[in-house]
């Protein structure tokens, strides 16, 4: 839900639906704090249950990282969202925060995922 | 009635299915009827997401006959991968259909070529699909072999397609993890796909044309697929930690489930009206909201059933 609606965003800021107006995009910013709301919680559960051992992993500080780093990214696109209001025109920079996102997702998602194998 | 007992039931959907679907292929060829091929291209495609339990639920027969001593565990090595491959085109032919039913609802009619590669798909799925079902009568049919004809040829296990795919699964120290990788990225993608076109269908953004969330599909699709192939990995790979894992029969049952809400999503017409004038403003019905919410639920009962394989089944 967090990771899939902030791509919904990112790709439309890369230009498919080009014509539709940013701010049909505007659900994307509650469905991703009910997303990261919900990974935050459950997240700081796992994350106590061993605290010292995930602390002490690199692979799991990386992922942190890119998680923080990709929720970074999206301050700047909501605000730019909510300020647009028929806007549809995307500058350079908003398309690169959008590939930034896109690639901050993926490898926070990947090093999630590799934790299982990664942290022993 | 147990899973081997499923096998049988089911075993026939696939070849049956794929007649039905040729057969209407073929007329709406013959008479030039669009409103046929839509109906042949999603007969297709519900043929192509049936065809996922026949071969699930056989590989679990697999697990519950091979210790009979009048069983011969290469004659079913020998249908298995003959099954695979027909699944694989199987799907293939599913798939491009589907692209054929996008385009059809997206444009009027489907690019040239699709639907045609669609039938050719389907016509070798077929032939392949007869073969395994053949082979497969061999496995506890002797009555069915030709009289005085040897048993069917041996297969040299060190050649068959699956256990190769085992093989890799098991001992590449890469090949797993990096498919566990895709597959929860494919996931985010078809899901944020899906929350999208959903929530149009529920209210949400209004003002947004359907035609412009249909036009995501693709990427749903795209997420899908990626799933779709490192999820078979894993069950070709290790198909013992899943033929008796409950979460992986309900996974199996709910993306039945979501793939009749995709075919929906796809050829949904009512909402298309309203998207000629270039305005939303359309309404779902009571029926399509509900249709939308069981999409959702569909979707993360998935997710629910297939995080729960390590922990309420025995995979890692």
């Amino acid at each position: 839900m967090l990771v899939g609606a902030s791509w919904m965003l990112d790709l439309r800021l890369l230009g498919i639906n080009r014509r539709v107006p940013l701010s049909a995009y505007r659900w994307v910013f509650p469905a991703v704090s009910i997303g990261l709301l919900v990974n935050v919680v459950t997240g700081v559960m796992l994350f106590i249950k061993n605290a010292t051992k995930w602390g002490t992993a690199t692979p799991f500080l990386v992922k942190m990282l890119l998680v923080i780093a990709s929720v970074a990214v999206l301050v700047p696109l909501r605000s730019h969202v909510l300020r647009n209001d028929a806007g549809t025109e995307v500058s350079g920079n908003l398309r690169l925060l959008a590939i930034v996102s896109i690639l901050a997702w993926t490898g926070a998602v990947t090093a999630g995922r590799l934790l299982a194998y990664l942290v022993p | 009635m147990n899973l081997a007992h499923l096998h049988l039931v089911m075993n026939h959907v696939p070849t049956l299915g794929a007649v039905v679907a040729l057969g209407l292929l073929l007329l709406a060829f013959i008479r030039r009827n669009e409103h046929l091929k839509h109906v042949g291209l999603e007969v297709l495609f519900v043929i192509a997401v049936l065809t996922l339990p026949v071969y699930v639920s056989g590989v679990a027969a697999y697990y519950e006959i091979r210790e009979r001593p009048d069983v011969s565990v290469d004659n079913i090595n020998i249908h298995q991968d003959a099954a695979l491959i027909g699944f694989t085109v199987m799907e293939f032919a599913g798939f491009v259909g589907w692209v054929a039913l996008w385009q059809t609802r997206r444009r009027g009619h489907s690019a040239r070529g699709v639907v045609p590669a669609a039938t050719v798909l389907l016509v070798v799925a077929l032939a392949i699909m007869g073969r395994a079902a053949n082979l497969g009568g061999d496995i506890r049919h002797p009555e069915i072999r030709a009289a005085g004809a040897a048993a069917p040829a041996e297969g040299d296990p060190e050649r068959f397609i699956t256990s190769a795919i085992k093989e890799v699964a098991v001992y590449s120290t890469w090949v797993w993890p990096a498919a566990e990788a895709v597959h929860f990225l494919g996931l985010c993608l078809s899901f944020g796909v899906l929350l999208a076109v959903n929530l149009r269908i529920l209210g949400v953004k209004r003002q947004t044309a359907f035609a412009d969330v249909h036009r995501l599909l693709p990427w749903g699709m795209l997420g899908f697929v990626a799933n779709f192939i490192t999820g078979m990995f894993f069950f070709v790979g290790q198909p013992g930690q899943y033929v008796a894992s409950a979460p992986f029969y309900w996974k199996t049952v709910f993306l039945m489930i979501a793939g009749a809400n995709f075919l929906y999503l796809t050829v949904f017409g009512k909402a298309w009206r309203h998207t000629e004038d270039g305005d939303g403003g359309f309404e779902a019905s009571l029926a399509d909201k509900a249709m939308a919410v069981s999409s959702l639920v569909a979707w993360l009962a998935v997710l629910y059933a297939g995080r729960m394989l390590p922990f309420l089944g025995k995979a890692f």
